[in-house]
């Protein structure tokens, strides 16, 4: 699929508010794959995946008025509707526990599927971004770089990484704080 | 106001956006979210930074079911509702001090002027705001309910440009399952008139909404919005 520039896309969304169902379709037929692929990460489940996006898309078709394109771009605005669906869906209270041995969900996520750490170093594409993340510390990043794609709470983390729970806040708010004064300082 | 401090603000954004909270820290956080315009922009300056990381996952193709339940859902609400008003969630969401300003907007459209009908006529007014700002940028006026064309008076707010070789179009917004109609080319004078012709004008007193899109000079060759959509508002009765 050929990329598209942020400006189509965004240009897309304002056609959106004009009800204009062609260019809706034409959008989700350029962002959806990156957008599943956000939300089949966090979620670990298919099925869940597929309710994610499309509740994400029903919102922005809804909400594309109040997509400001001076204030983000719009795969920005559009990971940020499918992220936070995802990390509501999947800290919604549950009858079942799925915290733990959850090896019947995890088999959902195909096995070729990268690490957080690999991803991170895949997103040095991303230009400023990934130049202040090697600023951090190994753990700081790996805290980060697991919540940002796996999705998981900061108890999951402390558990995931066993650590106590007070530590990883530590590496997540430290790492948060240089990421910023970092990008900052370069005008991001 | 909660979160006055600055840093607390940034510390709480940065969590919510990474997605470190439990559901109940996150339910909390989103109602002071609404309400506490200064902890949006953190949101927003968060997702700036951390969601360019998402671009390295390999895509996933979602099933093709995904989009069919999309289109029947949109098309089944389309029928059911109007579409316009739920695409206007700004309108509603809109703060306090945006509502002042449209509302001293409406203010400076009914202080009559030479050729403005007495106070006691209903005037359907629209405050159509800038997208990208969410600023108000232009204000429609007319005299609804009356047989024959209607007058409709435009001001444009602030010092808007229109780039070379380009139109503004306005457009109506029928709502339902209906096409945008065209109600000519405007320009960006702060005051004109725009005379709708009679076949329009009950529908026009009708419209969900107004919207205006950039087209080619001399108006969109498909007689369709063809360009990007600058200002857009509801219709209110006054």
């Amino acid at each position: 699929m050929t990329a598209m520039d942020a400006e189509q896309l965004s240009e897309l969304l304002s056609r959106c508010v004009l009800r204009d169902q062609r260019a809706f379709k034409t959008l989700y037929h350029y962002s959806s794959a990156k957008l599943f692929a956000v939300a089949v990460r966090i979620t670990r489940r298919r099925d869940w995946a597929e309710e994610v996006l499309q509740e994400s898309f029903i919102n922005i078709w809804n909400h594309a008025s109040g997509y400001n394109a001076a204030k983000s771009a719009p795969m920005t605005w559009m990971t940020a509707i499918v992220r936070n669906r995802a990390l509501d869906l999947l800290r919604r209270p549950r009858e079942v526990e799925i915290d733990e041995g959850h090896e019947d969900l995890m088999a959902s996520i195909p096995d070729e599927s990268p690490g957080p750490e690999e991803l991170l170093k895949q997103s040095i594409e991303a230009g400023a971004l990934a130049e202040c993340m090697k600023q951090l510390t190994g753990e700081q990043q790996k805290s980060i770089a697991l919540a940002f794609f796996n999705g998981l709470s900061h108890g999951e983390l402390a558990r995931q990484m066993q650590k106590p729970l007070g530590t990883v806040k530590t590496w997540i708010r430290r790492g948060l704080e240089r990421l910023k004064s970092c990008l900052d300082a370069r005008g991001i | 106001m909660k979160f006055a401090n600055r840093e607390l603000r940034n510390k709480l954004a940065a969590e919510y956006v990474l997605g470190t909270m439990s559901a109940h820290a996150r339910r909390r956080f989103e109602i002071n979210l609404k309400e506490n315009p200064a902890l949006r922009r953190a949101v927003s300056e968060w997702e700036k930074r951390l969601m360019p990381l998402a671009l390295a996952l390999p895509e996933v193709e979602p099933p093709p079911r995904v989009w069919q339940a999309i289109e029947s859902r949109i098309r089944a609400s389309r029928q059911a509702r109007s579409g316009f008003w739920e695409s206007l969630s700004f309108w509603r969401l809109s703060s306090i001090a945006t509502g002042l300003v449209a509302l001293a907007l409406l203010t400076l459209v009914m202080v009559p002027g030479p050729g403005v009908p007495p106070a006691d006529g209903i005037r359907m007014v629209v405050v159509m705001n800038d997208l990208k700002t969410r600023n108000p940028a232009m204000t429609v006026s007319w005299e609804p309910g009356k047989p024959g064309k209607r007058v409709m008076r435009i001001r444009v707010l602030g010092h808007a440009e229109m780039a070379p070789g380009t139109a503004w179009e306005l457009w109506m917004l029928p709502g339902k399952d209906q096409k945008p109609v065209s109600l000519g080319l405007i320009t960006t004078h702060d005051a004109q008139t725009v005379i709708v012709p009679e076949p329009l004008a009950a529908k026009l007193d009708r419209a969900q909404g107004l919207a205006m899109s950039v087209e080619p000079s001399g108006g969109s060759p498909t007689g369709s919005p063809t360009g990007p959509v600058l200002y857009a508002g509801p219709l209110v009765e006054t």
